[in-house]
């Protein structure tokens, strides 16, 4: 085992070019998921997290976007590899499971078809071998009968089953990295559980690592190991998922933890109706910490200069905030400006968990 | 329901189509006052005799006199024995002078039909990879160009580039050339041409508009995070799919306009072909041709129309056979 | 909303389930629009010509000969040149033209919200705006031509002279009308795109076919349009039986081989522009019914639509406020592109020498010039060029309004 980490981010950016100016959408994060374990991604709607994850192997349209970085897989850095390269990797090292599993099937092709597909562009084996080995999956991942509904249309599929075979296809190759794009937000809850469960077993079968992409802390509770907080296209708080749980230290993760049903955020401890403001324009972004507009915490000093650069709160743990200095805990913080009472009843709308 | 009872009844929906313009046809020519009629009335007139006389004389000789009825019955029972009379105009059976002018139509359709459906779900498909930029607009040019164009117009004006200024082709049709010549070719090559043209227009369009759907499609999305190639994607994940809207315009398009150009490419062009053989025999008022000529177009028509439907269910998986238009 | 729970309150708190439909909207049941006033205002004078020309006039009388002498104006109608008969085709094209007029034009200026978000979506589009251009010259000169210019006439002795600024071999030419130079004759601003055969201008002759190529295309396509639109909402909403009935006829006529039948029909009773228009209309109705049909229910299937019906709004109250809006501009755009499909068939029957030779539309100029393309090739090239152009605007400005009114339509008629 060598020292470095399965994946490693450095400095990604990605913009993309509009007709109202360049909109940034993720801004210089750094992030590492080592074999075995889950980081998860959070953040609302916006904040840059499928963006992100999408330029890892530049599966977004080059132009308009523009990726820079380093993204380094064993050490490998994929920003410099050829389109032809590039194609390798994906599928085979880093695979993907997406949120909407309705469309995410072509719907002239039986179910194995594509799953031989996914094996037969990066390996050569016979079609019979990758038959069998779709067959072999889909059992892995719960379907039924997979021997004979091996050869039936996605259309025949329930939406859970169908998020199952997206996972199977994900992982016919045997990647090291499994990116999963909110692969459960479109489902329901009771599948939901399920399908959370295979994929901590899988992750465990196959030794991969995971970057699981969400908005929805409850999920985040139950599978991560780290998590790291975007807001805006920036990292704002990262850590264990114990540090962050328990001692969530920035304002935004604060406010995050809030929405949660029932969650002490050490606060005010009890329900509040949500974030009021929204993210701020990706075209226009303001000076100083992304999330001071929204802030019960901002001061004057929050709205200048860049990005507060990320203190060490203890091992691993992370945040944005120029509020903390190295060592400090969550208590730091002063208590809310007025502004924040106005902010909750000023009737702007709140913003929900909508996926 | 099943797709064999569901073709079974595609097919006897069809025949059922088909006797219905036949029965049309028959009437239409039926109302008509028959040639030889009035020129036996003409004849009778102007050599003294009693017109009267001349005309029913004539109607009885021709069968014209007895009810209609039975002169309906009388052309259904040809009809489907393939006794489809006899051509004044050709002095032929009806069916051998229409399998004669079929020989020269099929020359030049055949290769049309396979050009243009090879060519024109691919360039439509090119033309949506490359959306909005120079290749796209040429192309898009290049389809309105040549739908929109006259075909007769095209061919007179290509003709006389081509024919009379440049002298690289022929500028009459002679049917003696083997059919599988050179010699045959180059009279063909602007005939196919000018309809090729005709055609891959709308085609392209149809083909482009739908492949620019899918190729956004999250299932191309999945196909790039697998790591398909671009070529492979476009390929298989998005031509397949764009083949089933398309082909529920693909032979209904093809059809109208072999129907309509072929008459016309004929008489430019001087091809001894069915439309050209319909159009005569039409001037001629010789009424068995013509009914004979448009059951050969409708039974065409027909069948053409039954192989889109039976297309259209067999490419695309999701469509079950009790939830659909018969 | 009522928040109010408490049994024994007797408010009558609004509820969307007890909305009275006729009380909010006025007593909209029998008045008619604005547009349909004008509109029968407009057409009055026009059916009550038609009616006396039709009584009255004998067959060698003119239509306003006879009205003139009726009422002793004869003066004032001689001065403004109102001297000719009127067939009954220009009668259906002056009803068409004005039900174009109130039911299409003036909404857009009624509705200028929607007019602009439409209009600024179209203008992206350069094609489709040259196209329109082109095609309110054609309609311009359509209309204008014939009160401008006189009827093109024959003049053996003026037969092929080229076009204004080209000149040919004075051999060819029976007499040169222009100046004669090294035994060329040169072209004149007499006969701007030369003459046929017989001496007729070609540029008169492009013009008055301009006239003929409007006429076919707006009656034509207000009778598909009027029998197409019928049949396709009526089978949708009537399902059942009534539906399969009519998409059974559809199927039929969709299958007749067209041009075939067009070819029979002409011949046996004769082919003037009239029969042309009806012939092309009882052919032409089927594909704009079905896309009809399918419009109609895919937006009765629309939540919208539903929303109504829940909050007991009658089907014709949403008939005419939720399905005819949504599906108006669809059915226009597909209109649109069936018109150069009529022009290029009467091209194409003119050019097979089954034309009213006395009309001078294009397909006739072409027809007539085909001979003598050697020597002579503007008679076929200008009128080809005009046809073609005109079809070519026909098919961006139906493109082009299909992406500004319906971006997310596909191109066929089969859904």
């Amino acid at each position: 085992m060598t020292d470095e980490p399965l994946l490693a981010v450095e400095g990604l950016r990605t913009t993309f070019e509009t007709d109202s100016g360049e909109l940034v959408a993720v801004d210089g994060i750094d992030f590492t998921v080592e074999r075995g374990e889950t980081v998860c991604l959070v953040g609302e709607s916006g904040s840059g997290k499928t963006v992100a994850v999408e330029s890892l192997t530049g599966l977004l349209d080059q132009p308009p976007g523009r990726i820079e970085g380093s993204v380094r897989l064993h050490g490998e850095d994929l920003t410099d590899l050829s389109a032809r390269a590039l194609r390798r990797h994906r599928g085979a090292s880093i695979a993907y499971v997406f949120q909407n599993p309705q469309d995410a099937l072509n719907h002239c092709y039986t179910v194995g078809w594509q799953l031989v597909e996914a094996i037969r562009v990066h390996e050569d084996v016979t079609k019979a071998a990758a038959r069998a080995r779709a067959i072999n999956l889909l059992d892995t991942v719960g379907i039924p009968e997979p021997a004979s509904r091996i050869d039936e249309y996605p259309h025949q599929f329930s939406g859970g089953e169908k998020q199952r075979v997206m996972i199977a296809m994900a992982l016919v190759t045997r990647p090291d990295l499994l990116v999963a794009d909110e692969p459960t937000t479109a489902l329901d809850v009771t599948i939901q559980a399920g399908i959370l469960r295979l994929l901590d077993d899988l992750k465990a079968e196959y030794g991969m690592g995971v970057l699981f992409v969400t908005h929805d802390l409850a999920t985040v509770s139950q599978i991560a190991d780290r998590v790291v907080v975007l807001y805006a296209g920036t990292v704002m708080e990262r850590g264990t998922v114990l540090d962050v749980f328990e001692r969530p230290s920035h304002p935004y993760t604060r406010e995050l933890l809030a929405c949660l049903p029932g969650h002490e955020s050490g606060l005010d401890g009890g329900a509040r109706g949500g974030i009021a403001g929204s993210l701020p324009d990706p075209t226009d972004l303001p000076n100083g910490c992304r999330f001071a507009p929204r802030c019960a915490y901002a001061e004057a000093a929050c709205s200048a200069g860049d990005q507060p650069a990320e203190v060490d709160l203890a091992d691993g743990h992370t945040v944005s905030c120029i509020h903390y200095e190295p060592g400090d805990g969550p208590s730091v913080l002063p208590a809310p400006a007025d502004s924040a009472a106005e902010a909750g009843e000023s009737g702007t709308p709140p913003t929900g968990d909508t996926g | 329901m099943g797709l064999a009872r569901y073709v079974a009844l595609r097919v006897g929906w069809a025949a059922v189509v088909s006797l219905i313009i036949v029965t049309v046809t028959f009437g239409l020519l039926a109302a008509a006052p028959n040639p030889s009629v009035q020129q036996a009335a003409t004849q009778a007139a102007l050599e003294g005799g009693n017109p009267q006389e001349a005309v029913e004389r004539e109607r009885q000789l021709r069968g014209l006199d007895e009810p209609l009825h039975v002169r309906y019955l009388d052309f259904l029972q040809g009809v489907y024995t393939l006794e489809w009379g006899w051509s004044e105009y050709r002095s032929q059976p009806v069916t051998t002078a229409l399998f004669d002018a079929v020989s020269y139509t099929a020359q030049y359709s055949i290769p049309w039909t396979i050009l243009t459906v090879l060519l024109g779900p691919l360039i439509g498909v090119y033309s949506a990879a490359n959306m909005y930029t120079w290749r796209d607009h040429a192309a898009t040019g290049f389809a309105f160009f040549g739908y929109a164009i006259p075909n007769f117009f095209f061919g007179i004006i290509l003709l006389l580039v081509f024919g009379v200024w440049l002298e690289w082709i022929p500028i009459v049709y002679r049917t003696e050339v083997p059919t599988f010549s050179l010699a045959n070719a180059r009279q063909l090559v602007i005939p196919v041409f000018v309809l090729v043209t005709g055609s891959i227009g709308a085609i392209m369009r149809v083909s482009r508009n739908e492949s620019a759907a899918f190729q956004n499609a999250t299932f191309m999305k999945t196909a790039k995070a697998k790591g398909v190639s671009p070529l492979r994607a476009y390929a298989y994940h998005v031509m397949r799919p764009t083949l089933v809207p398309l082909s529920t315009t693909l032979v209904g398009q093809l059809l109208a306009i072999f129907l309509g150009s072929s008459l016309l490419v004929e008489v430019v062009f001087g091809i001894p072909g069915l439309g050209r053989l319909t159009f005569n025999a039409l001037v001629a008022q010789d009424t068995n041709l013509v009914l004979g000529s448009t059951l050969l177009f409708t039974f065409l028509a027909v069948v053409g129309n039954l192989l889109e439907d039976l297309a259209f269910t067999v490419l695309d998986p999701r469509i079950s056979y009790d939830d659909r238009d018969l | 909303m009522s928040t109010d729970t408490d049994p024994s309150a007797e408010t009558d708190a609004p509820r969307f389930d007890k909305v009275d439909w006729e009380a909010c909207a006025g007593d909209r049941g029998a008045r008619l629009s604005l547009n349909t006033k004008l509109f029968v205002l407009t057409v009055a004078p026009i059916l009550a010509l038609a009616g006396y020309d039709w009584y009255a006039v004998g067959a060698r009388e003119t239509t306003f000969g006879a009205l003139a002498a009726a009422t002793n104006l004869q003066g004032p109608f001689d001065t403004l040149g109102l001297d000719f008969a009127i067939a009954t085709v220009d009668y259906a094209f002056a009803v068409t033209l004005l039900l174009f007029v109130w039911y299409l034009v003036a909404p857009l200026y009624q509705h200028p919200r929607i007019t602009a978000y439409y209009w600024r979506r179209f203008r992206r589009n350069r094609p489709a705006l040259v196209s329109l251009a082109w095609l309110l010259v054609v309609f311009g000169g359509g209309l204008l031509g014939p009160l401008v210019l006189n009827a093109p006439e024959q003049n053996v002795l003026a037969g092929h002279q080229p076009p204004v600024g080209l000149s040919v071999a004075d051999a060819n030419v029976a007499e040169c009308v222009g100046e004669v130079t090294d035994g060329r004759c040169a072209g004149t601003w007499k006969y701007p795109l030369g003459t046929t055969r017989g001496g007729l201008g070609v540029f008169k002759g492009v013009v008055y076919g301009m006239t003929i190529s409007m006429k076919i295309a707006f009656i034509t396509t207000t009778l598909v349009a009027g029998v197409g639109i019928t049949v396709g909402t009526v089978s949708a909403y009537a399902g059942g039986w009534v539906d399969e009935v009519a998409m059974r006829a559809v199927d039929i006529v969709l299958s007749f081989p067209t041009l075939l039948f067009f070819l029979l029909v002409l011949y046996v009773y004769g082919a003037g522009l009239g029969m042309f228009i009806v012939v092309f209309s009882i052919f032409g109705w089927g594909g704009t019914a079905r896309y009809v049909r399918s419009k109609a229910l895919s937006v009765s299937e629309e939540e919208f639509v539903k929303a109504g019906r829940l909050s007991g709004a009658t089907t014709r109250r949403i008939v005419r406020r939720h399905v005819v809006p949504n599906t108006a501009s669809s059915i226009i755009t597909q209109l649109t592109l069936l018109i150069p499909g009529f022009l290029l068939a009467e091209a194409q029957l003119a050019f097979l020498g089954l034309g009213d030779s006395s009309i001078a539309s294009w397909g006739q100029l072409i027809a007539a010039g085909r001979s003598d393309l050697t020597f002579a090739p503007w008679i076929v090239l200008a009128p080809g060029l005009v046809l073609f152009l005109t079809i070519l605007a026909f098919n961006f400005l139906g493109d082009a309004l299909l992406d500004a009114v319906d971006p997310e339509a596909t191109t066929e008629a089969d859904r």
